[in-house]
């Protein structure tokens, strides 16, 4: 039998997946920046800007050439993180995990070109916000796989613990909040974002007139943003009947960021999509994501402690002799 | 040859395709416009019955007119600079009762096909700012997009049956050609690095067509006898339409009142 390479803590190298997670989440806030502006065209060229490396940062270019500049940067953080995984991780699947995300970058940078080329179609900016979530994903999975938690072999639950209760559950949770966000991604680019435009009612009633295509995809993603709600809330609740530490504060983080994602769905609609509200509502969905995201790969890589001899005998009912 | 050469080809065919894809419009590029001197037809048929008539009249505004808007100039130092007295937007500008920047147009225009100008209509970037706020051209008429602002700005119409681009102009003096062949009114064109930036382009498939001066008043002039439909199109306050009646040897008049 063939024994799988140790994997060896690397502490910089994890702090290099952390760091580029974490500059992913700016990026993604940088990146609704963009939209919420209306920059999206202010620089009609690509790659270049304005035929130039660096174009006068005016206006919106200031916002569109600068979300390109860190975008650039998160590439960059993600080819050293590649290469230095492929040429001192043991394990074979986090390799093939930092390739994946430097391809991911790669496929990013590319639609965001097509974008810009072809002058914003709305399936092409729903893939680009939809593909930079799951990039944050994959490197959220990166810095995890290279922590000492995962490295020492993940948190540990009792046998009678809820272990496959709160795996199914974060993965459903997960699963919820990327169609949210795919949904919401839909509804902002195909210029949804106020096809109702009060809150909490929608035009006045529970439910309103589906008048057109924008009012369904709206309210579609005032139901969605309840199911996640509820989704989260379920995911909570697992993690406390799996007694383990980590995720039951990992879950609690979730449910305070739904909550206050819910308040900047609000803000976003009552302002009238004010730059600020809407974009922050934009991050923090984000962050949903990636904190679900980071439960369920705690929760898969949760362990049974070894079940005492005396309760397993009990448990099949064989009398020990001490 | 290695997995990794392999990637990095893949890799960089994958950026060349992009970088040559594409292009900044919607459509196949646009036919370029006609040498100076010569007049394309449109399309093969008669051509129109000769025509010596005017119709001129007056567009008024009689209601609250809403005060100018001040433009936050401060993303662009250039445009501060450039506007020392501030800038203001106000789309609908009232002189003497006349409500200046509505489009007057034949809607049925006398039958036949009309010669494209060869002169360009023109629209300037000056002072951060369109000038004029609406245009108006005929269908293959060439559209000369200026910069006068030393910064840099890009032109990006929003018509809907017309084909979309979207360009930039980085430095003071550059001038771009475009056409636009199908007849269109009052289409939106804005600067996304200046979103305060607005204009209108009508696109006529005939030459019976004004904008009203700062005073509201309009004159069309070459239109033969006849019973017509003309509609006055303002950008906030929408259309109106009358029938006029031309006969000739008589100016035939043609006002319109819109209400706030």
């Amino acid at each position: 039998m063939t024994v799988p390479p140790a994997a060896v803590f690397s502490p910089w190298r994890h702090r290099l997946a952390a760091f580029t997670a974490a500059c992913t989440l700016l990026l993604i806030f940088i990146g609704g920046l963009v939209t919420s502006t209306g920059s999206g065209l202010a620089v009609p060229d690509w790659p270049l800007s304005y035929g130039m490396l660096m174009p006068p940062m005016v206006g919106g270019v200031f916002y569109e050439h600068g979300h390109r500049m860190a975008a650039t940067f998160v590439g960059l953080l993600t080819t050293i993180l590649a290469v230095w995984t492929a040429r001192s991780e043991a394990r074979a699947g986090v390799r093939r995990l930092a390739w994946a995300a430097l391809l991911t970058v790669i496929a990013q940078g590319l639609l965001g070109g097509l974008t810009v080329k072809f002058l914003l179609p709305t399936p092409v900016s729903v893939a680009h916000a939809c593909l930079a979530q799951s990039f944050f994903c994959l490197v959220i999975a990166l810095a995890y796989a290279t922590s000492r938690e995962f490295i020492g072999g993940g948190g540990a639950v009792a046998p009678d613990d809820d272990r496959a209760g709160v795996r199914a559950a974060a993965a459903l949770a997960t699963g919820v909040v990327f169609a949210q966000l795919a949904a919401g991604a839909v509804m902002r680019h195909m210029g949804a974002g106020l096809a109702i435009p009060d809150f909490p009612l929608a035009a006045g009633r529970l439910i309103p007139p589906f008048d057109n295509a924008g009012v369904a995809v709206h309210f579609a993603h005032r139901v969605g943003a309840l199911l996640v709600l509820a989704a989260v809330a379920r995911l909570l609740v697992r993690a406390g009947r799996s007694r383990d530490p980590r995720l039951s504060r990992t879950s609690s983080v979730a449910l305070v960021l739904v909550m206050a994602q819910i308040v900047l769905g609000a803000a976003t609609v009552l302002s009238g999509r004010a730059v600020v509200p809407t974009t922050a509502h934009v991050a923090v969905g984000a962050a949903v994501l990636g904190t679900c995201w980071l439960v369920t790969l705690r929760a898969f890589r949760l362990r049974r402690r070894p079940e005492p001899l005396a309760s397993a005998a009990r448990r099949i009912g064989v009398a020990v002799t001490p | 040859m290695s997995i990794r050469n392999r990637f990095a080809v893949l890799v960089l065919a994958a950026f060349a395709v992009t970088a040559a894809c594409g292009g900044g419009e919607k459509q196949e590029t646009q036919a370029p416009p006609p040498p100076a001197g010569t007049a394309a037809s449109p399309a093969a048929g008669a051509p129109p019955a000769a025509g010596n008539e005017m119709i001129s009249g007056k567009v008024t505004y009689d209601g609250v007119v809403p005060p100018p808007e001040k433009v936050k100039l401060s993303a662009d130092p250039k445009c501060v600079e450039l506007n020392k007295d501030g800038l203001e937007k106000q789309p609908i500008k009232v002189t003497d009762g006349g409500l200046a920047n509505v489009l007057v147009y034949v809607k049925n225009g006398p039958a036949g096909s009309y010669p494209v100008p060869t002169e360009p209509a023109v629209i300037d970037q000056q002072g951060c700012n369109y000038t004029p706020h609406v245009v108006a051209m005929q269908a293959g008429q060439p559209l000369k997009i200026k910069n006068s602002d030393d910064t840099l700005h890009n032109i990006h119409p929003r018509p809907t049956v017309n084909a979309e681009f979207n360009i930039g102009q980085p430095r003071k003096g550059m001038e771009t050609t475009k056409t636009f062949d199908k007849k269109e009114v009052m289409f939106p064109v804005g600067c996304d690095v200046h979103p305060w930036m607005r204009a209108y382009i009508s696109v006529l498939d005939h030459p019976f067509y004004a904008v009203t001066e700062a005073d509201g008043t309009f004159e069309i002039k070459g239109l033969p006898a006849g019973e017509y439909e003309v509609e006055a199109y303002h950008e906030k306050l929408k259309a109106q339409t009358q029938k006029v009646t031309v006969k000739a040897g008589e100016p035939a008049k043609a006002d319109f009142a819109f209400k706030g």
